[in-house]
């Protein structure tokens, strides 16, 4: 039954798949590809659900398309970290640098609803002196939106995506109540508390996407700990399971399974529609305005594949910026072994935190910041973290043993945006045809620097919560963002404050790829954020006919 | 390698047994299932690629000998044989496939020129020696084809054995995973805390009482 | 999504039928029960104090029931880790039949075992209460939301401890004259109306807690804030002012009875609700909305029907 959905698009004849009843359909509109619809968005991700949702409920028509399946998690998503591969972006891509990323399970997915379909659900706000961080912190770059703006969209997130979050939040400027209440906490998050307690910083039960109690047809999180490989209750608030069903019943058409492949523009510059693959062809959707949301690989490739005579560096990239300022984030761990048993395998895997470097600027000897959350890797995924020691044979069996008693601190780092690294198109082809994405990235000194900190703190940190045998990881990487940052002007900026490409009016990119720098929290909020008030928007310019 | 030095602490404990439990779904019995009942034979590696991967399993993959050993050879032939990526790769390797059949190629002529036998046929020591060194890079022979063993070894190798190995049930049970957890999940979150469907974590004085105990868990 | 909508309100309705019924059933039935079971006493009316105190054994058995269930499925989610975490389910079965006995009992003196009983409740309770605010306490966190939330609730050996107050209530009432029977120096019905008030302010504590930490993600999770408060304050009125027949009073402590009930029902359908259901019940029973715990409003609104009769009796 779950290879069905790999192969043949579900979303058609009207209906698609309700993600909320096993064997179950709902009714979707359905445009036809010659008809000129308001807006096709390529990625159904944090960015590209939340625009397709709001849009279609301003009225606009929509018509969204995903390379990935239409999943029902309650009957496919298994309990099983191998299995669950499916959900995330499989094709080939190429990485290279001084730190060659892994991406696949790490980063990104492949699946109507994106990445957050696997992601962990930690659902935080920037720090407000990030969006003027050139200006007030001396790095990076200035967004073009002010945080009070974001303040707004971000509560209108987290009503949305009813985030279970603690009644105060310890840092940052005063913000609505979450709508849930934070979830118990395990034993591995009330290590991270202990620690921070002993060093005498503030520490928090993580504001989550996953309900703590009913909400319309998801019941609550039963912490089967799965999150990461796809939540089969839906106490999961992804995107599938939010913006998409809210989407579908405002009259936006989505298609599964459906990879674009160019977006065509005319002799006026501006975009005509989409050519994608889909169900054995290629087809091609005309529409009045193109959206990109395929995250920060995808959407500055799909750019790169659409050069033609008039814009051959690419769409949108006159400023020479598409594909560039790659930043991930830095996920480098402490972990120890404790006396007690911890089996971090129940529950959410990052239910407490720690912000207290996101928003302490002095005794650092780098720019930006970094939260740590307290950790839960499943098998597949530990024993991977053990290999990364260099850990085989006999050794790493006798690590293995200590699974249950295991605890871990890791960060969401914030790296700066460099130029060098970056997104170009490599030679390799993938099975549409399709150059590869090469991928290239290197930390800088003060993202080593950052790190260098944050493994220090935590390593005192993880010992005063009892912790021993303390070893770090030095390795690993998180989230994408950049590749098609926004700014105010044009010859540093590849779109503007409403996602707007500078070149091509008609042309939106509204992912992750648009952030001029990336902070030290999760992305996902902010993504949905920027969605939002880009729907906002969107309606404003087209009341003025600006569109 | 000396395989006696784990015992496992869960002694008894087989999340199998939890198969028809609430803690199992319609779709995890069947992908479990079909993992379990996995053809041995080979279907993508030739023989003599097969002999050197499964050696080379056995070798990297310490397993307990009192059950039956994880295919992992199998496991990982299959995944070849799919040609199932990861999405990913270091730009100095080669594709999946490619990547093993020169690797496991590479391993045999190491062998080859060092002790005029193949990889399979060394002497567990030696075989662990040789992939010691394929592990700090030292192997360079031509055969490599210019692909850095040590990458092979940390990016492929460990990568895909440890993948296939902790994703079987037998795994699990051994390090007191608590294994699939749909449409239950857990109750008791706190720390020292199990619930009736987790593993009991013995010490060497109470092994014979856990053993019984994890057996009746499910 | 609405055709569901419509099934869960027949549900409900269906529950509440189920509900108000048993409570009409529950409340006589004893009563009857106890007339054939009582041959030696003679089948004169018997005195005003005795009947409530009667019904006061009765609703204080019947919140040991409660906690009884309650204290058994949240210390088994415990896993009985410290030997006292039995001291409840003894205290609440000890109660509980001592209730049962006591509500059979026409005689017009205390019961020395059941006395003693109640008094172990009520001990038990207050005992329960400070290791429960040691084990918040000890917690990482200490008084946080997230421990009041998660760590042994506060509120819930009070149950006991209530259970206790009204079994003891009820002995004592029976030491007094028929004629202006008095507790705690005052008027009966007064004291009982006062104790009453008490018992659902505080469980409304707790109700109110648990319903925040579930969001008061359905509507009808305002009820047991909204309506028990409302019986509270008209039990102080009883309490306080001068005795006369209170017809909204009883009404309202008649939809307080009934609410505690219909809490039942709506808890039955929010462990179906959860992931699994009814059938994944060794996660959803103790994870879910506490089955046992509404019956404590309909014990408490009981024992303020039998407050207020016997409170209109006095001068
Ligand atoms: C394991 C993991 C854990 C994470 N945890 C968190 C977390 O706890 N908190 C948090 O805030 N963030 C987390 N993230 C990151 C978060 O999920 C992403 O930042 C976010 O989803 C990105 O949103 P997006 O819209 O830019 O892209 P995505 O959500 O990735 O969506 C992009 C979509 O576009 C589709 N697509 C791409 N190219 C094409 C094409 N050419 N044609 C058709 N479709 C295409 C893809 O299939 C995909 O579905 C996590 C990510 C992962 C992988
Ligand atoms: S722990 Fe909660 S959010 Fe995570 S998979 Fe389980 S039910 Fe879903």
């Amino acid at each position: 039954m779950s290879g069905d959905a790999v192969q043949h698009p579900r979303a058609r004849g009207g209906q698609a798949p309700d993600v909320f009843r096993k064997g179950g359909w709902v009714s979707m509109r359905e445009y036809p590809c010659d008809e000129e619809v308001d807006f096709v968005i390529v990625g159904t991700g944090a960015g590209g659900a939340t625009l397709a949702c709001r849009l279609a409920e301003q009225g606009f028509k929509v018509v969204a398309l995903d390379a990935g399946a239409w999943w029902r998690p309650l009957e496919e998503f298994a309990s099983d970290e191998a299995h669950q591969q499916k959900l995330y972006w499989t094709d080939q891509r190429i990485c290279d640098g001084d730190n060659p990323l892994k991406m696949g399970s790490n980063n990104s997915g492949k699946a109507v609803g994106g990445s957050t379909v696997h992601f962990a659900m930690v659902s935080l706000r920037f720090r407000p002196e990030w969006f003027k961080c050139r200006s007030l912190l001396g790095y990076g770059a200035d967004w073009p939106i002010d945080w009070r703006e974001m303040w707004r969209y971000y509560d209108e997130v987290e009503q949305a995506l009813s985030i279970a979050g603690p009644i105060t939040y310890p840092w940052g400027p005063p913000r609505k109540r979450y709508p849930y209440r934070s979830h118990e906490l395990n034993a591995a998050a009330l290590v991270l508390a202990r620690g921070a307690e002993a060093m005498g910083t503030a520490w928090s039960a993580t504001p989550l996407a996953t309900v703590s109690a009913p909400h319309g047809k998801s019941p609550p999180c039963v912490y089967r700990g799965f999150c990461v490989a796809g939540c089969a209750t839906n106490a999961k608030q992804s995107a599938l399971v939010t913006w998409i069903p809210r989407a579908l019943k405002a009259g936006a058409e989505i298609r599964d399974l459906a990879m674009a492949g160019r977006i065509e523009t005319n002799d006026l510059g501006r975009a005509v529609g989409v050519e994608y693959f889909r169900d054995g062809a290629w087809r091609f959707q005309r529409a009045r305005n193109v959206v990109v949301a395929g995250y920060a690989i995808e959407t500055p490739r799909l750019l790169l594949l659409s050069a033609n005579h008039r814009f051959p560096d690419g769409l949108a990239n006159s400023s020479g910026l598409v594909g560039k300022n790659l930043m991930v984030q830095s996920n480098q761990a402490v972990w120890g072994v404790m006396d007690e048993e911890i089996r971090s395998y129940k529950g959410p895997p990052s239910l407490s935190i720690s912000e207290h470097w996101n928003y302490q600027d002095k005794g650092k000897d780098f720019f930006g910041g970094y939260a740590y959350m307290s950790q839960g890797p499943l098998p597949v995924g530990w024993a991977s973290t053990q290999n990364g020691r260099g850990l085989w044979g006999a050794k790493l069996s006798r690590e293995m043993q200590k699974y249950n008693h295991q605890a871990g601190l890791k960060i969401v780092g914030e790296t700066l945006p460099q130029e060098r690294n970056r997104v170009t198109l490599a030679d390799e082809k993938d099975q549409y045809g399709l150059p590869v994405a090469r991928i290239t990235y290197g930390f800088c000194d003060n993202d080593k620097k950052l790190i260098a900190h944050a493994l220090h703190f935590m390593e005192q940190a993880l010992e005063a919560a009892g912790g021993k045998e303390i070893w770090r990881q030095e390795d690993d990487t998180c989230h994408l963002n950049g590749t098609a940052r926004m700014g105010d002007d044009p010859r540093t900026s590849v779109v503007n404050a409403d996602c707007r490409s500078w070149d091509i009016p008609n042309l939106w990119i509204c992912d992750g790829s648009v952030f001029p720098t990336i902070g030290g929290v999760n992305p996902s909020l902010t993504i949905q954020a920027i969605a939002c008030r880009t729907a906002d928007r969107i309606r404003a310019l087209a009341q003025r006919g600006e569109l | 390698m000396n395989s006696n030095a784990i015992t496992t602490r869960y002694p008894g404990y087989d999340v199998l047994n939890k198969r028809d439990t609430p803690s199992w779904d319609p779709i995890t019995r069947q992908v479990v299932e079909e993992r379990l009942s996995m053809s041995r034979q080979p279907r993508f590696f030739d023989l003599a690629q097969w002999t050197a991967a499964t050696a080379l399993c056995t070798c990297v993959v310490v397993q307990p000998d009192d059950r039956l050993a994880v295919p992992v050879a199998a496991m990982l032939d299959a995944r070849l044989f799919e040609d199932q990526g990861d999405g990913w790769r270091d730009a100095r390797l080669p594709p999946l496939r490619q990547a093993w059949c020169i690797g496991l190629a590479a391993l045999d002529a190491e062998s080859q020129g060092e002790h005029g036998l193949v990889f399979a046929q060394l002497a567990a020591a030696r075989q662990t020696a040789l992939v010691e060194q394929m592990q700090c890079g030292k192997l360079r022979a031509a055969a490599w084809q210019g692909m850095p063993s040590d990458l092979f070894f940390s990016e492929r190798v460990l990568h895909d054995l440890y993948g296939a190995y902790y994703a079987h049930p037998a795994a699990w049970s051994e390090i007191g995973f608590g294994g699939p957890a749909n449409p239950r999940g857990y109750v008791r979150l706190n720390k020292n805390r199990r619930d009736p469907w987790e593993a009991i974590e013995a010490t060497a004085e109470n092994a014979a009482t856990v053993k019984r105990k994890n057996t009746r868990v499910r | 999504m609405k055709q569901r909508m419509r099934s869960d309100t027949t549900t409900l309705l269906a529950l509440g039928g189920i509900a108000i019924a048993a409570t009409v059933l529950g409340a006589r039935k004893p009563a009857r029960a106890a007339w054939s079971a009582a041959p030696r006493q003679t089948r004169r009316e018997a005195p005003t104090h005795i009947a409530a105190a009667r019904r006061f054994n009765h609703s204080s058995s019947l919140l040991a029931l409660s906690v009884l269930a309650d204290s058994a499925v949240e210390h088994y989610r415990g896993s009985f880790k410290n030997p006292a975490m039995f001291i409840p389910l003894l205290s609440a079965s000890l109660s509980f039949f001592a209730g049962l006995h006591g509500g059979r009992d026409r005689r017009a003196a205390s019961h020395p075992v059941r006395h003693g009983i109640h008094a172990f409740a009520a001990m038990a309770g207050i005992a329960g209460t400070g290791f429960h605010i040691y084990n918040v306490t000890k917690r990482t966190g200490g008084w946080s939301w997230n421990n009041l939330f998660y760590a042994a609730p506060l509120g819930a050996p009070t149950a006991l401890l209530l259970s206790g107050g009204l079994g003891a209530i009820g002995e004592r009432l029976r030491d007094q004259p028929a004629n202006e029977p008095r507790l705690l120096g005052m008027p009966a019905g007064r004291a009982m109306a006062l104790a009453v008030s008490a018992g659902l302010l505080g469980t409304v504590g707790e109700v109110g807690l648990l319903h925040f930490r579930g969001a008061f993600q359905h509507p009808a999770m305002y009820a047991p804030v909204i309506i028990p408060p409302v019986a509270a304050t008209l039990m102080v009125q009883t309490a306080l002012a001068a005795p006369r027949p209170r017809p909204g009073t009883r009404w309202w402590l008649r939809l307080t009875a009934a609410l505690g009930l219909l809490g039942v029902g709506f808890h039955a359908r929010g462990i179906a609700r959860c992931q699994g259901g009814w059938r994944n019940w060794s996660q959803n029973i103790p994870s879910g909305p506490p089955l046992p715990a509404p019956p404590s409003f309909t014990a408490l609104a009981l024992a303020g029907l039998a407050a207020l009769r016997l409170r209109q009796t006095e001068k």
